[in-house]
């Protein structure tokens, strides 16, 4: 039998950029994935016959390019392809469009409203400053305020330095971003419907909340986030799909000598005395490693493959009241022409239209969204929810035959905890719902269809095993973020169990295809700062 | 003084005993009714809970034995941290990045610490479903959490209105009191009251220099301290052209949107009770406040009464600030108690008082974002404005609570004198 | 897609460079012919006409208008006479520059405000309580620049009043009705002609017609840039930052700071930024906005030494340059060129207040066959060309 160094327990993107970094340090890693191929939610797959689909997760917005950078990850075979415009349709086929290029977007939007467009620069200048405060916190593990460890009471001292360092005006506007909804936020800003409405979707993506709840405005600086970076903009697609960042990251991970075995669900973590042992398979096979890492959600992790016999009272309290919720689902269809949205003005052929080569919302008013938070938060599908669709052939024609397109809608609200529950007939429901209303905008969609997927957020907890479908394993709410994810105390990667660590979205700084948590695990576990 | 409106009778809201020490308010009377929470449950009887901590205990065990054996350790959990609000709020806001505050929280020890954070931001909904079953008892908590607030409690940060409203009562209450706070303050002969509206702040290069009254008459002072909302004091009363545009953008965006129509009734004969809350559960509010939430007076408001004698005051939520004169509301109010109140005889919607900006009791909603540091905003936390010699000290102000906001403004101006 | 002026039908047929470049959205000819040099000549010897239409315009009208751009703007606007034009900078409440432009009274109660940036947020914010009413006007006014000595001939041949220097009055060209500014951006003789944009082509019809004969022609962006760095104008995030677009406090600008003392009335009781302005007048400001002179002798052996002969720049440069004084770094360049009228390499420059006096002997980094290389200059006084015609 061999001997591990560490055993990291589910290969999802965190969990192969935790074994990579781990790897790359010299440490013997083994990686046991439960499906037949590696990536998690971040994975691509032939759907059907000459239709690939970045299944679950679909757009690149926030991987961190430290990762890229260190783990060489475009020689590893990434490539992001940007994402750069947002068409929002809208009723009398008029629509808000949004462009990388700065006269462009502020004559858009000064169609709608010429103060908007004024407006808009001041916003984003904020917003940059606000993630240039933040970004330090997303590669840092977060310090325990009440710990009288030294080493923490440092970290924390540095965490104060860091923020008595920024300006006070600034502190007020990111606690102003963290505290309020996105509607009230962007009331102060804009007056535009549409924009208002389609800013306010990034504050809800993932999320069981309306825009108007508060806590939604924070997410709007993650659109700000990636500019900075100067690596690619806040969002792309990566070629291939989402997998392709899987197999980078994997391969990757394996040039650094790790070991990533598929097939290989693990049903508990050996525990004896406080400490991981190491893993049993669900055959009964027994590995053994000093460190075992999971980057499966904290309800999965604990309550499933630890067990709460080996944790204390309090942090199993903590994990049973962390809340997952989930809220999207996805619709993968596959198209025998390019939908035609009528609001478009069709000058040309439409494949040569760059608004197809970007993300289309339905958000047309902060109205629409909260309405279809309405149904979602007493257990109903929204009757006319929100969508982000892109349509990846666009951007990459391998992800379909010639001629032929595949589209990506994901779709908010469909709630796990549906009145009644889910069942076939209601997730047909649900692809019939979005079909409809998105055909209104787009009338010969029905006509092009043809295949299609719909993954409801049960499916999404079946296939990946995120528990209720949360896309983030957790919901990104306030009293669930920096050093309470995923329980106060054990926001640095630690668990209560010595030698079992966290890995998952589940802990800070969590959601997306970001990989931060992967990354700062592993530097937790070396004992090292990022 | 000047005094705009025609004074409230009642005060509501906690007297801290520093004030009633520094003022030698021996005359305050406090008013709470016992049991200050009465709610009715669908099989006909009532849940009451009472000062006493045992009374209430058993009064929830015939409701939920799981419950009752969480009262008490709910009730001493948020008595902790109320203390906390307690302190804060009997001085000017903390800064941000006060180290004086971190280490304060840092005493809160471990569990404080960790129950402050995470309750903060939470939505009361949230805290009171980790802690009981009950819908009837989390319903009526969470209704008081949000009131005056157009938030339902399934929104963030309404936990820590649970708290402030618990600020200053004893553990297991969790409602304000009511005082004669201002007509004792009132009847200090070293205060000269003047009824008189004000037209204008006078303002002399940079420096408040008096007041124009509505008549024209200017009043000359050296300090002026405005107890309006801040933006009537800054942006409407003061002219043009002294101020910050950013700050007077800022001052605009303050929300201030009254949620709650006041119903003054007459009832046929006295009720057996002083009080009563109809808020049957979360769902109950939730769904009362998605109504305000799209502009329309709720269809199953929530509502809370205080009655004296015959006549009762009746606080309904949510009826958004422009149809607050909605005539319908009456009737609503008189539809929803009838099973269980005596017939009413008169009932009149009340409009509310000229210095609730949009109808809105707070000035500025107590809102995370519009609390403590933050509140009004965080260019006027310290009570100070821009202009010299110009202060606020209205409910608008830290800590939104009748009074202390006076208190420490004038604690302010003192120290600076 | 780009926006095109008012003119472009015309604009378009003449420029054979087919080179454009952006100006607030919108594309204007950098140059009509291939190269720029005789269109900057022209402004020195006949008269050249600039498209000038994307500047943003604003007409303020009602009882307080004036007041509100008293408020806003750092000269005395309530002073202004009808037919006055003011050229100013506005503030935010920091002191610290947001835009430039002009301010003209058309009447008693109207004013219009050209500016570089989108300025109706700002104007309707300020407005709040105040009886006016703010129109952006950007898109329907179309407007030219006849520049050059030749420029009031060929505004008289048309019927066009005399008019002094900053003084604007309404006329009819042609039939067309108009409006005409003695303003400009060359530091010469010129006019600028507001018109209704459905008369803008007539307009240029007739401009060009009355100007041949006196040797008018089309210019482009290129020449401007060289005429309006020799008239030490400057060009707003060229020569500063708007404070609206920093990022960092080192990237602000006062008007002190930008050579515009001259324009910040500290006698008005009130304007936005004047308690930050009154204070940094006391201690006075940190940076001077100056002109400065390449010593040619040091340029020319810069490039002997590699055994070149003396390169200079064909038009001028828009970049940071780091300038020195006693071997440290007293500042930066920020535009540039070679004078072909003067025949000097000039640039505009931001240094420290004690490197700033005229007379102070800078080194300027300059780019010598791939190394890095210091040319020696002076601060000498702004505007490098000041023809007395300008104000005449």
């Amino acid at each position: 039998m061999t001997a591990y160094d560490v055993i990291i327990v589910g290969g999802g993107h965190n969990g192969l950029a935790c074994a990579a970094y781990l790897a790359r340090a010299g440490r013997k890693v083994l990686v046991l994935e439960r499906r037949e191929r590696v990536g998690g939610a971040a994975m691509s797959e032939e759907v059907f016959p000459g239709f690939r689909f970045s299944v679950f997760s679909y757009v690149v917005s926030l991987l961190r390019p430290e990762i890229i950078r260190e783990l060489e990850l475009a020689r590893h075979g990434l490539h992001i392809l940007p994402l750069e415009s947002t068409l929002t349709p809208l009723a009398n086929n008029d629509y808000l469009a949004q462009w990388a290029d700065h006269d462009q977007n502020r004559r858009e939007l000064a169609r709608h409203s010429r103060r908007d467009a004024e407006a808009y620069d001041e916003f984003g200048l904020l917003l940059h400053r606000m993630a240039r405060a933040v970004k330090p916190l997303l590669s840092t593990a977060p310090p325990d305020p009440a710990s009288l460890d030294p080493r923490e009471l440092l970290d924390l001292l540095r965490l104060g330095r860091y923020f008595r360092g920024l300006a006070e005006k600034d502190l007020h506007a990111l606690w102003k971003l963290l505290t309020m909804s996105a509607a009230d936020y962007l009331d102060e800003w804009f007056e535009s419907e549409a924009l208002k409405g389609t800013k306010s979707a990034s504050g809800i993506i993932g999320t069981l909340l309306g825009p108007r709840s508060p806590g939604t405005a924070y997410v709007l600086l993650h659109h700000y986030m990636g500019e900075l970076d100067g690596v690619f903009r806040a969002w792309g697609f990566a070629k291939g799909g989402n997998g392709s960042v899987s197999a980078a990251i994997a391969a990757a991970a394996q040039a650094h000598g790790a070991e990533i075995r598929t097939q290989a669900p693990v049903s508990k973590v050996l525990v004896s005395g406080g400490r991981a042992r190491g893993v049993v398979l669900e055959g009964g096979e027994e590995l053994h490693a000093a460190c075992v890492v999971s980057g499966a959600d904290p309800r999965r992790t604990f309550l499933g493959l630890v067990g709460e016999e080996h944790l204390p009272e309090d942090f199993v309290g903590s994990i049973r009241r962390y809340k997952f919720r989930g809220a999207s689902a996805k619709v993968n269809l596959a198209l025998g022409e390019l939908p035609r949205f009528t609001c478009i003005p069709q000058n040309g052929p439409p494949h040569l239209n760059p608004i197809y080569r970007g993300a289309i919302s339905i958000s047309p008013s902060v109205d629409y969204l909260e309405r279809a938070y309405d149904d979602a938060k007493y257990g109903e599908i929204s009757r006319r929810p929100y969508m982000d669709i892109i349509i990846p052939s666009m951007l990459d024609p391998s992800m379909a035959p010639p001629g032929k397109h595949v589209m990506s809608i994901f779709v908010q609200y469909a709630p796990y905890h549906l009145n009644g529950g889910w069942s076939d007939a209601r997730r047909e429901q649900l692809g019939d719902t979005v079909i409809d209303t998105l055909s209104e905008y787009a009338p010969n969609l029905k006509g092009a269809i043809l295949h299609r997927q719909v993954i409801t957020p049960a499916d999404i907890e079946r296939i990946v095993g995120l528990s209720e479908g949360n896309i983030f394993q957790g919901e990104l709410t306030l009293q669930q973020m920096f050093f309470l994810r995923p329980a106060p105390a054990w926001s640095r990667y630690r668990t209560p169990i010595h030698g079992l660590y966290q890995c998952g979205s589940g802990t800070h700084p969590g959601g997306g295809v970001m990989g931060a948590s992967g990354r700062n695990a592993a530097f937790e576990v070396l004992g090292r700062r990022a | 003084m000047l005094q705009e409106d025609t004074p409230r009778g009642r005060t509501i809201g906690w007297v801290p005993p520093q004030l009633v020490r520094e003022l030698a308010l021996s005359a305050l009377t406090i008013a709470l009714p016992d049991p200050w929470l009465r709610v009715p449950l669908g099989d006909g009887g009532v849940l009451e809970l009472w000062r006493d901590m045992a009374r209430s205990v058993e009064a929830i065990g015939r409701v939920s034995a799981r419950d009752a054996e969480s009262w008490p350790r709910f009730c001493e959990r948020m008595a902790r941290l109320a203390q906390l609000l307690e302190r804060l709020y009997v001085e000017a806001p903390p800064s941000l990045v006060d180290l004086r505050f971190a280490f304060r929280l840092r005493r809160l020890g471990r569990q404080g610490m960790e129950d402050l954070m995470r309750l903060l931001p939470m939505p009361v909904a949230e805290l009171l479903d980790d802690w009981f079953e009950s819908d009837v008892l989390k319903g009526a908590l969470g209704a008081h959490a949000v009131r005056h607030l157009l938030q339902g409690p399934r929104s963030a940060g309404t936990a820590f209105r649970l708290l402030h409203y618990h600020a200053g009562s004893p553990a297991g209450v969790f409602r304000t009191p009511a005082s004669n706070l201002a007509r004792l303050l009132r009847a200090r002969s070293a205060v000269a009251v003047r009824e008189a509206k004000a037209a204008r702040i006078v303002v002399r290069g940079g420096q408040a220099s008096g007041v124009v009254l509505a008549g024209g008459e200017e009043l000359r002072a050296s300090l002026v301290v405005s107890a309006a909302d801040p933006r009537r004091t800054l942006a409407d009363l003061v002219e043009p052209g002294w101020l910050d545009p950013d700050l007077l953008r800022a001052l605009r965006h303050i929300r201030s949107r009254g949620v709650a129509a006041k119903v003054a009734l007459a009832f046929e004969r006295a009720p057996d009770w002083k009080t009563l809350t109809l808020a049957p559960s979360l769902d109950y509010v939730e769904r009362a406040y998605d109504d305000a939430k799209h502009r329309r007076v709720s269809a199953q408001p929530w509502l809370d009464l205080i009655a004296d004698g015959k006549g009762a005051e009746v606080h309904l939520q949510y009826v958004p600030h422009e149809q607050a004169g909605d005539a319908n509301i009456g009737a609503l109010a008189t539809k929803l108690l009838a099973p269980h109140a005596p017939p009413i005889a008169e009932c009149k919607v009340l409009a509310s008082p000229g210095n609730w900006p949009e109808g809105q009791p707070h000035q500025a909603e107590l809102a995370l974002d519009q609390a403590l540091w933050m509140r009004p905003l965080p260019e006027l936390a310290g009570y100070r404005t821009p202009i010299g010699g110009l202060w606020l000290c209205g409910q608008a102000m830290h800590p939104a609570v009748p009074g202390l906001a006076g208190y420490n403004c004038a604690r302010a101006i003192l120290r600076r004198a | 897609m780009l926006k095109t002026t008012p003119f472009h039908e015309r604009t378009a047929a003449l420029c054979a460079s087919h080179a454009w470049r952006r100006w607030a959205g919108h594309i204007v000819a950098s140059s009509y012919e291939l190269t720029h040099e005789r269109e900057y000549h022209v402004i020195r010897t006949a008269a050249a006409l600039f498209d000038v239409s994307p500047l943003y315009k604003y007409l303020v009208r009602g009882r307080d208008a004036a007041r509100l751009l008293d408020l806003i703007v750092t000269r005395n606007v309530l002073k202004a006479e009808v037919g006055q034009v003011l050229y100013t900078p506005w503030c935010d409440h920091a002191g610290k520059v947001i835009d430039d432009g002009t301010v003209a009274r058309l009447d008693e109660n109207l004013f219009r405000m050209t500016s570089a940036e989108p300025n109706l947020r700002w104007l309707q914010d300020n407005a709040a309580g105040l009886a006016v009413d703010i129109a952006d006007v950007s898109e329907s006014i179309a407007a030219l620049s006849l520049q050059g000595p030749a420029a009031w001939s060929i505004l008289q041949s048309l019927g066009a009043p005399p008019l002094k220097y900053f003084r604007m009055s309404s006329a009819s060209l042609r039939g067309i009705p108009v409006q005409i500014s003695r303003t400009g951006y060359t530091g010469d003789l010129g006019f600028e002609i507001w018109a209704d944009r459905v008369q803008a082509v007539p307009l240029w019809d007739a401009l060009m017609d009355a100007g041949r004969a006196y040797g008018i022609m089309p210019a482009g962006m290129l020449a401007l840039d060289i005429a309006r760095i020799e008239a030490g104008l400057m060009l707003i995030e060229v020569d500063y930052v708007p404070a609206r677009k920093a990022l960092i406090a080192s990237q602000l600008s006062s008007p002190f700071e930008l050579d515009l003392a001259w324009t910040v009335n500290l006698g008005k009781e009130r304007f936005i930024g004047r308690e930050a302005l009154d204070a940094e007048k006391a201690c006075g400001p940190q940076w001077q906005f100056v002109g400065i002179e390449l010593e040619w002798n040091s340029l020319e052996r810069l490039y002997a030494e590699v055994g070149l002969a003396t390169r200079l720049p064909s038009a001028a440069w828009r970049m940071s340059v780091p300038l020195y004084a006693d071997g440290e770094q007293a500042g930066y360049a920020t535009s540039g060129g070679w004078s072909p009228l003067l025949k000097k390499y000039i640039a505009l420059a931001h240094l420290r207040s004690q490197s700033a006096a005229v007379g102070t002997a800078l080194e300027m980094e300059i780019t010598v066959e791939h190394r890095r290389k210091r040319a020696n200059a002076t601060v000498v006084k702004k505007p490098f060309f000041d023809p007395p015609r300008k104000k005449a």
